[in-house]
Order: structure tokens, then sequence, then C-alpha cells
């Protein structure tokens, strides 16, 4: 019997004008972006390969330690084209250094054309899906159970022996089933062209993420048909069925997300960030006041840090940045020459011994502003953005959102992914100089003879977190869409069956 | 007798539940907006303020010529607009300041072109990781929710007539067609002119009887327009929610497609236009106009050691004065290439994007609000009109002192009178609504174009109607 009811549901869906749209819709829109978004996706990739190549030659050619300039960069995420999350947003290029732990705040973009760009909204697949899935969704269900009892058929039906529950379900699964076509069709379309493309290199577990994807949206979807079926149960004509479906689309996919952001105020913590820099400045002036102190203490007299050495193509620097909204701070002063004058060469020790002092306190002055520099920008940016992203989630969108976003990887924790190997490789670095006493080596600001072997150097690699990182990051969010499903289920059940026909 | 037919659909949409709905989400949002507004502006102003002030006070204690063209006028910001609320106009992603430099040649001692305007991107998003939002302004209330209410509105007032049967009843009197059609027109745009009227009067309200913002006779004139062309806007979307409930038999038929059609013109089309537009041409990046400007600084340095060599003597430190000026035109030329080839991509795709009447309403509130790209542009100019100013008066001052040599760019070849500071040119961030009509005039053309091709179209639809 359930079998018969699905298979006149099903029938009955697919012959509609509304399903041929629909289907021919999605199909136009899909096609277009990803499209636009594989070509964009292999600009990125284009400039990320030179900006590396690059940045590997320049190393070639550095020939003395503290000339170096390490640079992680941050491969493009081939699965943006499906939500693009924060990946195209956040810097990737990270400068590595002994003067300061990495974040996402310290880095910026290479190859980043024109910014004036930004004025215009980006469309990645989910934001295609989360707009017309849902519609499409509640274009099936507002007539499901009102349209038939309009017409009477509901009566008919009834007659039979048939479970109003079986009725329910058939309704549910046959729509479903139709709604999955244009569905499957889309994300189809969409791995067709990605496999097409010369340079969008999808692995197993790159399957799995978007198969990941795919489920999430079919739940999305699914709670969204609910939504439409509770409203038509709830209401006796189709007419008002249909509207309140649309306002309750308008509200929830239009509205509420943009009105709950613009309205929320965020504290721009102020004081902790003044108070937190100040801090980091003290830590750095005591640095500065325990290096003057060392360079009046040692057998060379006077407080000059360069020794009076004296050299060709040289270089000099003393600088550092003082950006109070990203709470760096840091002073760096150094010097290396290519060859160094003959009379200098009695200095050379000295300079060393003040490099392994140097070293050893300059690392630890990062270490030390880092302690208190995490939790700040922890509170002054991460808090507020979760707190944003939790209100969104009031909101079947949001929660949409934020899966897919944990399953392809370009969630907020997907990026710090990214940034922490960052950290790690500027520890791996530290820890190298220190281990092989690099700050005090005389290839520290001297060029020698034998070239520095810069294969020797610990080496940055990044792997995206694997499928089970990302399903972990996915499952919160598409549990709670899983359990809105089923409450939604059960609410309209109970109303059908207590409703009179 | 339009009024007859109007009124009973006023009547009509008064009593159902979509008008109730509407009223509430409209009121909602405004106030919403008002309070965002009122929360923000006051310190957008108060930075602005503050930060001219210090340029100015920078510029002011500024005597010598020298200084003066070597150092320039500092940084240079766009005045907020005070009706931002309008027009968001996406502020965030455009600098809000032009600021300017000058390049030292690393040879030789106090070798520097001067001041050069320089053209920063912003780029908040670096920083920004919150989620996405499309800030909740007049914009977004017209463009997105108002439109989706008039198609609400609309899209069974002839199919939905025709199923009841009740349309056949009303054309047995002897009312032309064309009265009929008019008569739901203005009925239903008059029931949605209610809730508007009244959202819009809550948040101008809300607005202005705080104390922090003062709106002045011109932002209210620019009020006006902006409120007449939501007005057509809504026209156009009245119009095709009656033409395709004209051509349909069912309502229910007639109002997917209309949602779709809504869906694709002004949810999906404007971003991807945009983006498939903006594929097409690539300017250069910034990365490689550093790198030709360095080629270029280079070619001039040598330039200037071939030809004079040797020691620096005073004749020599002179003579640098032609090639300081050489440096400064091309160094100019080369940035205004980039931001020429910049501006032009976004042009192409906001040209495109015409084709969504949202975007066209976009474009149009933009203009008068006084955000948004057409606004950055026109800051753009005036900074650009300044800069010349700037320069002529260095060199005026100059050439009307008889004691200087008159070699600009360089130190001792330069007046060395004292400047009064009231003499130097201040910049002045200017707007005018005739530039903004002008600005706007396509944008509005093609919305009245849209409007009356859309009506008309609904006019023979019902027309040919069989009843």
């Amino acid at each position: 019997m359930l079998l018969t009811l699905i298979r006149r549901e099903l029938l009955d869906n697919l012959m509609t004008f509304r399903f041929a749209a629909a289907i021919l819709i999605m199909l136009l829109l899909v096609v277009a972006n990803t499209a636009v978004l594989i070509k964009d996706y292999e600009r990125r990739l284009e400039a990320y390969n030179t900006a590396v190549q690059k940045h590997r030659q320049d190393l070639l050619e550095t020939k003395t330690y503290s000339a170096v300039g390490l640079t992680a960069y941050r491969p493009p995420n081939p699965l943006s084209i499906f939500n693009v999350g924060l990946d195209k947003r956040l810097g990737n290029t990270l400068r590595v250094s002994y003067l300061y732990v990495p974040t996402l705040w310290d880095a910026w973009k290479h190859g980043a054309n024109n910014a004036y760009l930004n004025i215009f909204a980006s469309i990645d697949i989910v934001f295609i899906f989360q707009g017309i899935l849902s519609l499409l969704a509640l274009v099936f269900a507002y007539d499901a159970l009102a349209g038939e009892r309009e017409r009477g058929t509901l009566r008919l039906v009834l007659t039979h022996p048939v479970r109003r529950g079986h009725i329910l379900f058939a309704k549910y699964i046959s729509a479903m089933l139709c709604l999955l076509i244009p569905l499957l069709m889309c994300f189809l379309l969409v791995l067709i062209m990605l496999t097409t493309s010369a340079s969008v290199f999808l692995g197993t577990d790159d399957f799995f993420r978007i198969g990941g994807v795919i489920f999430t949206s079919f739940v999305y979807l699914s709670l969204f048909y609910l939504i439409g079926m509770l409203i038509s149960a709830a209401t006796r004509r189709t007419g008002t069925a249909l509207m309140l479906a649309m306002f309750a689309w308008g509200f929830l996919v239009l509205v509420y997300p943009n009105m709950i952001l613009t309205a929320i105020e965020t504290d721009p913590h102020t004081d902790t960030e003044t108070s937190v820099y100040n801090q980091i400045k003290q830590i750095w002036e005591e640095f500065d006041r325990e290096r003057k102190q060392f360079l009046a203490n040692d057998p060379v007299p006077g407080e000059d840090w360069d020794f009076g050495l004296w050299g060709d193509d040289g270089y000099t620097f003393w600088g550092g940045t003082d950006d109070s909204s990203k709470l760096l701070y840091y002073e760096s002063t150094g010097f290396h020459f290519e060859t160094l004058k003959e009379e200098s060469e009695p200095q050379v020790p000295h300079a060393q011994n003040y490099h392994r002092f140097f070293g050893l306190q300059v690392t630890n002055t990062a270490d030390r502003t880092w302690i208190v520099r995490k939790p700040a920008l922890e509170m002054i940016y991460v808090q507020p953005a979760k707190k944003e992203q939790m209100l969104l989630k009031f909101s079947p969108v949001g929660l949409y959102d934020s899966a897919t976003e944990a399953w392809t990887g370009t969630d907020l924790s997907g990026l710090q992914d990214f940034f922490m190997a960052g950290q790690r490789y500027q520890q791996a670095v530290v820890d190298y100089f220190l281990d092989n006493k690099i700050f005090e080596s005389r290839q520290w600001f001297v060029a020698a003879k034998g070239e520095i072997d810069w294969n020797m150097l610990p080496q940055f690699s990044f792997q995206r977190s694997d499928i089970g990182t990302n399903a972990k990051r996915a499952l919160p969010d598409l549990f709670l869409l899983l359990i809105l499903n089923l409450i939604l289920f059960a609410i309209i059940f109970l109303i059908f069956v207590k409703s009179e026909v | 007798m339009i009024w007859h037919i109007a009124k009973r659909e006023l009547y009509d949409n008064l009593n159902n539940l979509r008008f109730v709905l509407a009223i509430m989400l409209l009121i909602g949002l405004m106030i919403t907006n008002a309070i965002v507004y009122l929360r923000e502006h006051p310190t957008r102003v108060q930075q602005y303020r503050s930060s001219a002030t210090e340029s100015l006070e920078v510029l002011k204690a500024r005597t010598d010529l020298y200084d003066i063209a070597l150092n320039g006028p500092g940084d240079l910001y766009k005045q907020p607009a005070s009706l931002r609320f309008c027009a968001d106009g996406g502020e965030s992603f455009l600098s809000e300041f032009v600021d300017g430099g000058y390049w030292m040649w690393g040879y030789g001692d106090g070798f520097r072109d001067f001041w050069l305007l320089n053209y920063p991107t912003s780029n908040p998003n670096l920083l920004n990781i919150r989620p996405d939002v499309t800030k909740v302004d007049w914009v977004f209330i017209f463009g997105y929710v108002l439109s989706l209410l008039a198609l609400l509105f609309t899209f069974d007032s002839v199919s939905g007539e025709r199923e009841r049967g009740t349309l056949r009843l009303m054309l047995a009197n002897s009312i032309p067609r064309h009265t009929v059609l008019f008569g739901k027109f203005l009925g239903a745009l008059i029931s949605l002119c209610i809730p508007t009227v009244i959202a819009i009067l809550i948040n101008l309200l809300v607005i202005s009887t705080s104390s922090a913002v003062h709106l002045n006779n011109e932002a209210w004139k620019r009020l006006g327009v902006i409120i007449a062309v939501a007005l057509v806007y809504i026209f156009l979307f009245l119009a095709l929610g009656l033409l395709v409930s004209a051509r349909v038999r069912r309502s229910s038929v007639s109002l997917v497609i209309l949602l779709l059609t809504w869906v694709i013109f002004v949810v999906f089309v404007p971003g991807t236009v945009a983006s498939i537009t903006s594929g097409l041409s690539s300017p250069i990046s910034s990365d490689e106009l550093r790198k030709r400007q360095n080629q270029l600084h280079n070619e001039i340095l040598e330039a200037y050691i071939d030809r004079t060599g040797g020691d620096e003597t005073p004749e020599r430190t002179l003579g640098r004065s032609e090639y300081i000026m050489k440096q400064m035109e091309q160094q100019e030329r080369l940035r205004r290439e980039h931001l020429d080839q910049q501006i032009t991509q976004v042009q192409q795709a906001r040209a495109v994007t015409r084709v969504s009447p949202a975007a066209i309403l976009q474009h149009s509130l933009e203009a008068f609000a006084g955000t948004g790209f057409a606004r950055h542009l026109q800051f753009l100019e005036n900074v650009q009109r300044y800069a010349r100013e700037y320069r002529e008066f260095v060199e005026n001052t100059d050439r009307s002192d008889p004691e200087s040599l008159h070699l600009i760019g360089v130190p001792e070849g330069m007046s060395k009178k004292p400047v009064s500071p009231e003499a130097i040119p201040k910049f002045e961030d200017t707007l005018s609504l005739g530039k903004d009509f002008n600005t706007a005039a396509i944008d509005l053309l093609l919305l009245t174009l849209f409007v009356i091709v859309l009506l008309s179209a609904a006019y023979l639809a019902f027309v040919r109607v069989e009843v």
C-alpha cells in the first residue's frame, strides 16, 4: 500500500511544471557559476605556484641566515568551489620569522588583483542551493496536504484502510525522491566539470567530503520540505499555505541572517587591546634593556650592536612593526655582508658572542609575547565571530552553511589548520636555528665561501586535515539539522493525525 | 470606476494575512536599519573629522615650500555619507582615504621626489573572520523584501479571480478591461504602499529624533528622490506579477514562475554576471605594478648617473630637478593607468549587472545616497583635482619668488620664502545632486523602460486573456 501511495505521489510531482522549471534553472545557475569558480580557482592556483617558486629562488640566492625571509604560502582549496567560506578572503602568505609567532592576522595576500571587485557578492554552489533548494522544497510541499484537502482527494484516500502515518510518509518519500533528482544532477555536473579541468586534483578524501556536502544538502532540503509540510498541515487553504511558506522562506533565508548580523553589536574590546598591546611592548622593552646591558658589559666598549663591522654589499636594518589592532609589535635589528673588510675580522667573535645572546633572548621574547597575544586575539577576533556564527544557527541556512564549510574545510577551523602549521613551522625553524647554533655562526651575518645548504632547513608542508577531522567539525551542525527534521516530522504527524478531513 | 475596483482590491488585501506579515516584516527591518545607523554613524563622522583635522594641522605647520612639495597635504579623507542607511554601497570594501608619499632614490643624500598620489585599496577582509552579511539598508529592504512582497501581492490578482470565477462576473459588467487591470494595479500598489510608508516613516522618525545625527535640507531632497526611485521599482514588480498572473491559468503556477524569476534576477544574476564579466579583463596585479615602478625608477636613476657621473657638485645636485620631474610624471602615469584598469573592470561588470532590476535599484540608490562605487570615483576625481591644484600652487609660489632658481624638486633650487598656511589649498570632498542625477541617469532610464515594457505586456496579456 505504501508503495502505491509513493508511486502515485511521485508521478504527480514529476509531471508538474514546477519540477521542469526547477531543474532547468538550477542547472543553468550551477553550470554558469561553476565555470566561473573553476576559472577563479585556476587563477589562484597559478598565483600560488608562482609565489612558491619565486620564494624558493629567492631563498637559494640568500647568502646569510639573518637575511633570510621564510614564507609559508597557503594553496587554494579546490573544494572552495562548493563553499568558498573564508578560503578566498583571508591572507595566503605568512611570513615566518623568529621575531613573532605567526597568526592568521599577520598574513597578507599574494596575487590579489583588483580589490574593488570585493563589492560584488561571490556566489558558490552552496549559496545557490541555499536559496533555490529551500524555495523548491517549499513549493513542492505547500499543497501536499492542504491541496488534497481542498480537492477532497484526501477524504477519498482515507476511506481506504490506510494509516495516516503511511500517507505522510509516502508523501515525504516521494517528494524527497523528486527533489533529489535536481540536487544530484547539479552535483554530477559540477563533478564532471571539476574532473575535466586540468588543474583541479581531487583525492579520495575529497570525494568523501563532497559526499558529506551532498548529504548535508539533502538534509537541508528535507528540513525545508518539512517546514512546508507543517504549514500545509496546519492551514486549510492552499493559498494561505503558499503565502505562509513564502514568508517563512523570506524570513529564514533572507531576512533573519542579515538582520541579526547587522543588528548585533560587537564589543570592540579597546581596553583589552591597549593593555595587551602595552604588555607586549613592555616585554620588548625589557628585551631591549637586557640587550643594552649585555652590550655595555661585553668586552667591546660602547653599546653599538654592529660592532663597527664594515664590508661590501652590506645591509643594516633596524625597524619593526607596531600595529595595535593586530596586537603585533616587534623590533628587528641586524646586519649582513657579502664580504667583510680585513680590518673588521677581529670583531667577528664579539659579534658572534652577541648574536648567541641575541638569538636566545629574542626567541624567548617572541614566546613570551605569544603567551599574552594568543588569548587576546582569541577574545577580540575569534569569540565575536563564533558568537555571530552561533546566532546564525537559529536559521537552517546558518546550520547548512557552517556544516558544508566544515566539510569543505573552508571554515575558520579549516583555515586555522594552515596557520597552526605555520606556527609549527616557525617553531621548527627556531629550534633548528638554536640547535645548530645558527645565531652564533659566522654565516648569520657574513656570507661564507661554502654556500648555505638551504635544503637542511626545515621545509614547510601543509596538508588539509583528513576527512575524519572534517566530519568531526561538520557533525554537530548536521546532527542539529537531523534532529530538527525529526521534530518537525513528529509535529506534522501529530497535527495530521488529529486533523479533521 | 478604477477607483472602485482599486478599493475592492484594497479591502481584499487589508484583510489578508500577507498584509499583516508584510507590515511586521517591513517595520522590523526598518527599525533595525535605523538603530544600527544611529549606532554607527556618529562614530564614523567623528573619526572622519578627527583624521581630517589631523591632516590639516600637519599641513598648516609647514612653512617651507620644499617641505610642502615633498610631504604633501597628508591623507585625504572621504566624507562619510549621511544617507548611508539608504545604501551601504559596500563602503567597507572601498578605502576611505587616499594617501600620498615620495620616492627615496636610494642614491646620494636627500635625493627624493615629491608627493605623489597613492591609491590604497582597502581590504578589510584580511582580518575579517566573521560570517558574510548583506547589510540591512534600504537597498536590501526595497530590492529584496519589497520586491518579493510585490509579487506576493499580485500573483493571484488575475489568476486567482479566474480560478474562483469572479473575473467572469466582473467582466460581464460594462467595464473596459484596462480599467480592471489598472484598478488591480492601483489596489495592489496602495496596499503595498501602506506598510512601506509606515515603515519608512518609523525609520525616519527614529533617525531624525535622535540628536546624534542631523539630516540637512539636501539630504531630505535626496531622500525624496530615493523614495521615488523605489516607487518605480515597485511598479516594475507589480507589473511583472500582473503579467504572469494574467498569462497563467493557475495561481500556484503563477507564483512558482514569479518566484523563480525573482530568485534569478534579484538574487543570483548580479553576482553571477559580475563575476563572469570581471573575468574577461585582467588588470595588472599590484605586484606587477610594483615591479614596473621599480624598473622605471632604476632606468631614470641610471640615466641620471650616466649623464652626470662623478662626484657630487652643486651643479649636479641642481641637475636632479629634471630627473625628479620626469620620474614623478611617469610614476604618476603608471599609477593612474593601474587605477584606470581596475576601475574599468569594475565598471564593465557593473554595467552588465544592469540586466537585473535589483542591481539598477542598488546603483541609483547608491548614487543618491552618496555611497558605493560611483561615489568613490567621484571622491577620487576630487582628490586628483586637488592634487593638481596643490602642485600648481607649489609651482606658482615658486615662480613668484624672484630669488628662487625655479628648479622644482631640489631644496636648493626652490623658493626659501616662508609660505603662509592660509595660502595652501585645502582639500574639500564635495558632492552635488546634479552630478548624481547624471550618474544615475542611465539606471533611471533603464528602470523606467523596464516598467513601461512590463506594464504594456501586462495590459496586452490581460486584454487578450480568455475568461
